[in-house]
């Protein structure tokens, strides 16, 4: 069975949101160590951290900011293989990262010709 | 949160010791730069460390990013400082940038030497307590509230509090010489006391979060010990005083989380690990010249940690221990609990005998303690409308439900409810 390539965008919404303590941290911590384990045969790769600062390019010029709302900041990436969306999904939503409020995973399939 | 107990405790106990390491490197006034930036530190490694592989050296490896995190922000506010015409030199940033990454040894030795700074005199005990739970332990605002019972306004102000006192004095931690430390050991002792007499009479349901504040406490105790100045018979004694409760933190619930009395425990549910471990530093408490309280303290856990039942307690025995622990610590609960003890081993009649003359406190005749010993007393030595005036002032006086259910199945027993 041939697999498919997803690549997850990670966003959330900015600011307002309280750091978390050391053992909340150690909690998160673990659920990903836990998650990750759990999946290891679709993670790919764990991407990483977009950095705040970057610009958005229109034909009408270029915005500041990698803001597409202003409210919801694209906060990193990562790709998944899995058979189809859905279970693509639902390794997403086991994951510790949608458990925060304000945090959503969009999924889309790596199409290759 | 349940499973806290079985976590290791990387983050919270890393962020302890790397907040003292830093804050003996650039000084305890920067403690708010200091906060932040090993808080800083901890996110990055949540965030990295998922992605590549954990460090081999999770200590060294924060260190390192929380210190950069701190001389960046060093450098931001003193270039502040120079526009504004200011001291200029906050900090030497070449001059830390240089050091090595703290040996272990010498991070615990930073921990320890912050918290004889956080037990100073002139800082409230409340305060310390609040200060080494967040700055110490890693525990935030609002879990401290929970703990305590406090509100998150209230730990904020006794937070506060210490950090204004330590501010003022950007020396403190140079400054604490060995003298200074072996005069503040007492109140050390205190604050580690404290802490463990939070986690183990507080009513919380959840087991786990209780254990904490006494997994804590152990932990700081065990950490005295290891140094030259805390390597006393005292903290042995209060070690084995914290494991004969600890072993037996288990078995005072039952599986609706509902608080039960000595009688009612399964003694078979006490850990028998912590018994042992309890045991011995009560071995090697009996040293030196010195009888401090939790000498007899530890003592009188011992006493009934090994009682085979509640039947074969020693009372006499217990009664004696409290009688020497009202004169080394005069309380009037020592008195209370020795009454108890005398109402086992004499009877009821002699037990309120104990507590007839005595000077009762605004603060205990407020606590349930002292209704619910005297109702119970009072009921079993026939005086059935004074124990129901005193069962009603305890069940009034009850902190929390899970107290208030204890004592209704006490007193329901003998309809006075």
């Amino acid at each position: 069975m041939s697999n498919k390539t997803f690549m997850c965008i990670l966003r959330s919404e900015s600011g307002g949101c309280e750091q978390p303590s050391p053992s909340e941290m150690e909690i998160m911590y673990a659920q990903y160590q836990a998650w990750q384990n759990k999946f290891t045969k679709n993670i790919l790769d764990m991407g990483n951290k977009l950095s705040d600062s970057g610009s958005v390019v229109r034909q009408d010029g270029v915005n500041d900011g990698p803001f597409i709302e202003l409210k919801e900041v694209v906060g990193g990436y990562m790709t998944l293989t899995a058979a189809t969306l859905d279970e693509a999904i639902l390794v997403i939503k086991e994951s510790p990262m949608v458990a925060n409020a304000g945090v959503s995973v969009e999924i889309r399939e790596i199409s290759t010709p | 949160m349940s499973q806290a107990g079985l976590v290791e405790h990387v983050f919270r106990h890393e962020y302890g010791s790397l907040v003292a390491s830093l804050l003996s490197r650039v000084g305890v006034h920067h403690v708010d730069a200091v906060e932040d930036a090993v808080q800083y530190a901890l996110m990055q490694g949540l965030n990295f460390w998922p992605k590549n592989k954990a460090p081999t050296n999770p200590s060294a490896w924060l260190y390192k990013v929380a210190l950069r995190k701190l001389l960046s922000e060093f450098r931001t506010n003193q270039r502040r400082h120079e526009i504004l015409n200011q001291q200029p030199d906050l900090v030497n940033p070449a001059s830390v940038e240089l050091a090595p990454v703290p040996l272990s040894g010498e991070m615990s030795d930073a921990m320890l030497r912050m918290l004889f700074v956080a037990c100073q005199q002139d800082i409230p005990l409340e305060s310390q307590l609040v200060f080494t739970l967040k700055s110490l332990c890693g525990f935030s605002v609002k879990e401290i509230a929970l703990r305590l019972f406090i509100s998150e306004e209230n730990v904020y102000k006794r937070f506060s509090r210490a950090r204004k006192n330590l501010k003022s004095d950007p020396d403190v931690l140079d400054a604490l010489t060995e003298s200074d430390m072996i005069i503040r050991l007492p109140a050390v002792h205190a604050v580690v006391y404290l802490l463990f007499t939070e986690g183990y009479l507080s009513s919380h349901s959840d087991t786990a979060i209780r254990q904490d504040l006494c997994e804590e406490a152990i932990r700081l105790a065990l950490m005295l010990l290891q140094s030259a100045i805390g390597k006393v018979p005292e903290t042995c004694a209060l070690l084995a005083l914290m494991y004969f409760h600890l072993a037996r933190l288990n078995g005072r619930q039952d599986e609706t989380g509902a608080l039960l009395l000595l009688e009612q425990q399964d003694r078979s549910r006490w850990n028998q690990t912590h018994m042992r471990q309890a045991l011995q530093y009560l071995q090697q408490s009996a040293q030196g010249e010195h009888l401090s309280r939790y000498h007899v303290e530890a003592n009188i856990a011992a006493q009934h940690g090994l009682a085979p039942s509640f039947s074969e307690t020693p009372w006499e025995n217990i009664t004696e221990s409290y009688e020497l622990l009202e004169r080394i610590a005069p309380s009037p609960l020592h008195r209370l609990n020795r009454a108890v003890a005398v109402a086992q081993w004499q009877g009821p009649k002699a037990g309120l005998q104990v507590l007839q003359d005595m000077e009762l406190p605004k603060w205990l005749n407020r606590s349930y303690y002292w209704h619910a010993v005297q109702a119970d007393l009072q009921y079993q030595s026939g005086e059935g409308e004074l124990a129901k005036r005193s069962a009603q002032q305890a069940m009034q006086a009850a902190p929390t439900d899970t107290i208030k259910q204890l004592l209704q199945r006490r007193f329901k027993k003998w309809s006075l409810d």
